[in-house]
């Protein structure tokens, strides 16, 4: 038997070796022209529903740029002013009927998947789940200021307002993506989160779903009779990694084609080392940020012991070295924000007042509100109560982890105490949203405009929603109100940089870095157009040229 | 590294050096301890274990840096290493040698007092169970066969997933409750045969009474699989421990572990191999030398020897 | 088989489901143990009622205790709050790629720790054995996460010749639907499953030595040797034979080894196995879904240990009692 099986199991190696290279006969031949090509993106955590109003996942946002169609779009410039600046996309024309009245004319040709036209009561309809609070949309206070939604005829919808202000267009259009009334109809409002639709959508984009595999990749296929033009690239596919570093590898070992973020300098110098890779860099759309919960954690109706106080708060602002962080962790690949905000934004000023960085300071003020160290052990107390809270972060973000660290590193130096608690990304953001943190390092991504964002995360509006810290102050919700209705660019210009001023003088939280986006893309893609308030938004423009296709480009299923 | 803290390591090598060597020279009167050194591969495991032992005690003198201490994040993040920095440091600019030195303290405080657990509780049943049998030991052993059906990791996930926020040293214990089952059978097996022997017979006759019997006589006896089972234990305590800080929910930041060293580096693995490295190799060594010195103990007290 | 045989089988099949039943209780008591409401607050109400029904949180403890058995009876572990799926659904799915990688490892393992081990016991004590004792040695000792964040280093990025992570190719096989898709599902499963497979190659290798060298020096052997029957014939029959026999036996003890491994590996690899899923289970504080992984783990740990129970049987018939077998084993 010894004898014997070195034998059957050189057999047996030959045998498997064999069947592996007679398999790789399987790769040639198939789809060959213009408008093959398979795109895979190394996505960073699996979305949990693919249906657009119960989404703010990051990932889910990019899929549903392809499926589901909004009835215009910004274009490169971001310009959210007036209306010249827009792309059509489901509507093909519009007017004004009147201040306040604004009216779409859907492109006839526009068809969901299932054969059956877009009409304007897709568009009712789809107003009107935005904004039913039983499902719950994140986007719901972006729309407030919209009246009504209804369908003049089958392909005109008409948009009522409750006020004039320059961004009517914008808001009408950019916030929601159509949804087919026939097929979301029957489902019950307040389970759309858990919709099957979700994770098997019908929609009426350039691509169709094809697959959702659990846990490892989403297809979309190309519609070739998309009536806008049909997309360069035959096939989508979003494989899910565990974490940014898995994805970076992936890029870089040739089994994805793109990653829309290398984050840090490592990967972004491993990425230009790659020979097929090239980079691209665009304005960055995504700040980052400490965040303070003004309530306890406990009991949202009572304030926090520790940051309700705006001395406090602000102190502990001025104790963190942040150009040093950033400079640490990023190099130069992101900015300090002047303020809640990204690049993206054309408010962004580095010359907004913000606070100093100013230890000396922060620690005088923290001892004169009565934070000492009175027992000696390294950590400043009050009434026996030591300060020390809990940071929480998610665990899919190593950039926020070391951020972490090196903010627990740096308030150990003023003697505050800080706790890490690193959780899965999505109940990070449940207990974010439920007030259940002491402080959370989170991302948020801009709109083009500040007037969604900005009144979302940081007035009272946004309580309940995206206001995670209930910061309130009544000055600033006057300066947005009159930003967002002001009648010049220059006259909101002024206005919105009074309202960030005011931001950081209460410091809500800290704007610890604001990324500048560098992409990874194959070398092979052609006409690479990344929109910064949305990357994925014009991926159906992208194309492979028949010469430079390659082996997973060319399989037809 | 300073001179203070070359010469204290130079120490800590010494010591355990020579206790090594005069253990050695001390057993070779006894055919069981030379058996014990008859290999060389125990001889160094136990030095190694040794050093590690005294590196770990001794660490605030070993140690040129905090641990937990950012030295500088702008210019000293993922220093290669060299003289002043040992192993180099690591993505935050802490230096890698003195967190692995205060880490042994903890990776090893960890497992000797989860093995100690294990053990402890492994000995008790498996001698009650062993000594009395029948109904009790009926109950005991399938006690046992239930909890090594359960995969360790899974009751630990179990138990971090329903309590929030459990400390870590109750994570400790639970790891010690959950790895005595092996222990419990060996030590059965052992009592088993050795109840059966003259003494035991002699003692019960000039009436001694069951726990005495059990302590004084039966266990100190049966010493071999209980102690393989402690150096055992040890290492799979400390592997357990670095697994859950490596998923993160063991040892928490800033403090170190070698799990979580580990974890740490993993993501600068490709420009800072070092990081991942040495905490890597310490928790491998270790265990090694765990094994060694429990291949030696089997060694020295079975009396099944092998042939040379 | 003989009468014997088959009752002893019925014998031994009662107690692997009395030890699962154990087990299945024990979960609940832990569950009930810990402190906390169990319906998490933001949770949909739909899922709540779900959670609720499971376990029937508001009435007795023995009641909870019924309806939990019935439940689990009827197939229901139970909704996963984090994924919005039902529990089996998603354990389903995972549950045959952690087998299949577990199969693969063991595989390698036995293959390759028998084959050491033996070729170890001929040598024994000369420098292939003193060389190859150590390398067991250290690889044994090896933290598997360890190990694998090496192997995907080297051989997945540096060298490229196995893919970095995942189960298969997404473009070509989505689903393994031919001979060439599972190929590369076994090409996608060579690092992971030889992360696992060394470290437990090591172990077995360290143990058959043992077990051979021990049935070495019994007198059967000697005699068999005395009577003057060729060395290769005395190697086989005897030595072989009776060292399987404890081989089998820790076969059955693989099973936790590999089940712990798996949640590192897989997490690791980006394998999408039932490790990969308790572990992501954990951060997100799903506690339904890590229950019933560990509730599966378990079974399969005492599935592992009856076939081994029955192979022993088979292949002893005087073995047919449950010994206190003395092997010690690592099982991160």
């Amino acid at each position: 038997m010894l004898r014997r099986s070195p034998l059957r199991l050189s057999v047996y190696v030959v045998l498997v070796v064999a069947v592996l290279a007679s398999a790789g006969c399987e790769r040639r031949g198939g789809c060959t022209g213009s408008n093959c090509g398979t795109l895979i993106n190394a996505a960073v955590g699996e979305p949990a529903t693919l249906l657009p109003p119960s989404s703010e996942d990051i990932v889910a946002n990019d899929i549903g740029e392809q499926l589901f169609l909004k009835l215009a779009d910004v274009g490169m410039s971001e310009n959210t002013l007036g209306d010249e600046d827009f792309q059509a996309l489901l509507a093909q024309k519009w007017e004004w009927d009147g201040p306040r009245t604004l009216v779409f004319h859907l492109d006839p040709r526009a068809r969901w998947q299932d054969g059956q036209p877009v009409t304007a009561a897709d568009v009712e309809f789809t107003f009107n789940a935005y904004n039913d609070s039983a499902v719950g949309s994140p986007y719901r206070p972006k729309l407030h200021r919209i009246a009504s939604v209804t369908q003049r005829d089958s392909l005109t919808a008409v948009f009522r307002f409750k006020e004039r202000y320059p961004e009517m267009f914008y808001d009408a259009v950019y916030h929601m993506r159509i949804l087919p009334a026939h097929l979301l109809r029957p489902v019950p409002r307040d389970q759309w989160r858990n919709a099957p639709f979700g994770r098997q959508p019908v929609g009426d984009g350039p691509y169709r779903f094809v697959r959702w595999q659990a846990a490892q990749s989403i297809e979309l296929v190309a519609d070739s009779t998309f009536f806008l033009g049909r997309p360069g690239i035959r096939r989508l596919i979003w494989r899910f990694t565990p974490n940014l570093q898995v994805a970076v590898q992936q890029a870089i070992a040739d089994e994805a084609d793109v990653r829309e973020q290398l984050v840090t300098p490592d990967n972004v110098e491993r990425a230009r080392a790659a020979k097929q890779l090239a980079v691209y860099t665009y304005r960055g759309n995504v700040y980052t940020l400490l965040w303070f919960n003004q309530r306890s954690p406990d009991d949202s109706t009572l304030p926090h012991p520790i940051f309700a106080d705006r001395d406090v708060r602000r102190a502990l602002t001025m104790a963190v070295d942040r150009a040093s962080l950033l400079k640490s962790a990023l190099g130069e690949l992101a900015k300090v924000p002047p303020g809640p905000m990204s690049e993206l934004l054309g408010i962004w000023d580095p010359d907004i007042r913000q606070l100093p960085y100013d230890t000396a300071q922060a620690a005088r003020i923290l001892s004169a509100h009565g934070w000492r160290d009175h027992d000696g052990d390294g950590v400043r107390d009050k009434n026996g109560q030591p300060l020390e809270f809990h940071v929480l972060v998610p665990t899919t973000s190593v950039l926020r982890r070391q951020y972490a660290r090196l903010l627990q590193e740096q308030y150990r130096a003023i003697g505050v105490k800080v706790d890490i608690d690193e959780l899965e990304a999505a109940v990070v953001n449940q207990r974010a949203a439920t007030g259940k943190f002491d402080t959370a390092i989170l991302s948020r991504a801009n709109d083009p405009s500040p007037s969604s964002g900005i009144a979302q995360s940081w007035t009272r509006a946004g309580f309940g929603g995206s206001n995670f810290g209930r910061y309130y102050n009544p000055e600033l919700e006057r300066l947005v109100d009159r930003a967002v209705t002001a009648n010049t660019r220059d006259q909101a210009r002024a206005l919105w940089r009074a309202a960030m001023e005011t931001v950081n003088a209460d410091a809500p939280g800290i704007f610890l870095y604001a990324l500048d986006n560098v992409a990874a893309v194959h070398k092979r893609v052609e006409n690479v157009q990344f929109r910064p308030d949305s990357w994925a938004a014009l991926l159906r423009t992208w194309r492979i040229p028949p010469d430079r296709l390659i082996d997973r480009d060319r399989v037809e299923r | 590294m300073t001179f203070g803290t070359w010469f204290a390591l130079f120490v800590a090598l010494v010591v355990a050096a020579e206790a090594v060597r005069a253990l050695r020279h001390r057993g070779l009167r006894q055919e069981r301890w030379r058996r014990f050194f008859r290999h060389r591969t125990t001889t160094w495991g136990l030095g190694i274990l040794t050093f590690l032992v005294i590196m770990a005690l001794a660490a605030p003198l070993i140690a040129p840096f905090e641990p937990n201490r950012q030295l500088d994040i702008l210019h000293l993040t993922n220093h290669p290493p060299s003289w002043t920095f040992l192993l180099g440091t690591d993505y935050l600019s802490r230096d890698v040698w003195s967190r692995a030195v205060y880490g042994a303290r903890v990776s090893l405080g960890i497992g000797a007092l989860g093995a100690l657990v294990a053990v402890s509780l492994g000995t008790l049943v498996g001698a009650a169970a062993g000594y009395y049998q029948r109904w009790i030991d009926a109950v005991l052993m399938r006690g046992v066969d239930v909890g090594l059906a359960l995969p360790r990791i899974f009751i630990l996930l179990m138990a971090v997933a329903l309590w929030d926020g459990l400390p870590f040293a109750a994570l400790v214990i639970a790891i010690g409750l959950t790895s005595w089952f092996g222990t419990s059978r060996l030590v059965r097996a052992e009592v088993l045969s050795l109840r059966q022997r003259d003494f035991v017979v002699a003692a019960h006759a000039l009436g001694a009474g069951t726990g005495r019997v059990i302590f004084r006589h039966v266990l100190p006896n049966a010493a071999a699989p209980i102690i393989v089972s402690a150096a055992l234990g040890v290492g799979n305590v400390l592997l357990l421990e670095a697994a859950l800080s490596f998923l993160g929910i063991g040892i928490k930041p800033p403090d170190a572990s070698w799990g979580n060293m580990i974890a740490d580096g993993a993501s600068s693995i490709y420009t800072a191999p070092w990081s991942t490295l040495f905490p890597g190799l310490a928790i491998s060594l270790v265990v090694m030398s765990l094994n060694a010195v429990a291949d030696g103990v089997r060694d020295a007290l079975d009396p099944r020897g092998e042939p040379s | 088989m003989t009468g014997g045989g088959a009752a002893w089988l019925v014998r031994r099949l009662i107690a692997s489901l009395a030890i699962i039943f154990a087990v299945v209780t024990f979960v609940f008591i832990l569950i009930h143990v810990a402190p906390g409401k169990p319906c998490p607050e933001n949770v949909d109400p739909g899922v709540c009622d779900q959670l609720n029904q499971q376990f029937g949180l508001d009435k007795p403890i023995l009641e909870q205790y019924w309806r939990y058995l019935v439940e689990l009876a009827h197939g229901n572990l139970g909704y996963s709050f984090s994924l919005h799926r039902p529990v089996l659904e998603a354990i389903a799915e995972t549950l045959p790629f952690t087998l299949q990688l577990a199969g693969a490892a063991l595989v390698l393992d036995f293959l390759l720790g028998l084959g050491l081990g033996i070729y170890q016991a001929g040598r024994v004590n000369r420098l292939p054995d003193v060389v190859l004792g150590n390398v067991t040695l250290f690889i044994y000792s090896l933290p598997t996460f360890w190990l694998a964040l090496l192997l995907l280093l080297v051989f997945g990025e540096k060298l490229r010749w196995f893919p970095v992570g995942g189960a298969s190719d997404p473009v070509l096989c989505p689903v393994v639907h031919s001979l060439y898709c599972a190929a590369d599902r076994l090409w996608h499963m060579v690092l992971p499953a030889a992360t696992l497979g060394l470290v437990g190659a090591a172990g077995t290798a360290r143990f058959q030595r043992a077990a051979m060298l021990e049935v070495a020096t019994q007198d059967y052997v000697r005699t068999a040797r005395a009577k003057g029957l060729p060395e290769r014939r005395v190697v086989l029959r005897h030595q072989l034979r009776n060292a399987l026999l404890s081989f089998i036996t820790r076969f059955g003890l693989a099973f936790p080894f590999l089940l712990t491994g798996a949640v590192l590996i897989e997490t690791i690899f980006a394998w999408p196995g039932m490790g990969r899923l308790a572990f992501e289970a954990i951060l997100m504080r799903d506690y339904p879904l890590v229950t019933a992984t560990a509730l599966f783990a378990s079974t399969v740990v005492v599935a592992g240990n009856l076939v081994a129970d029955i192979l022993l049987g088979i292949a002893d018939p005087r073995l047919r009692v449950r010994a206190g077998v003395e092997v010690e084993t690592a099982t991160a």
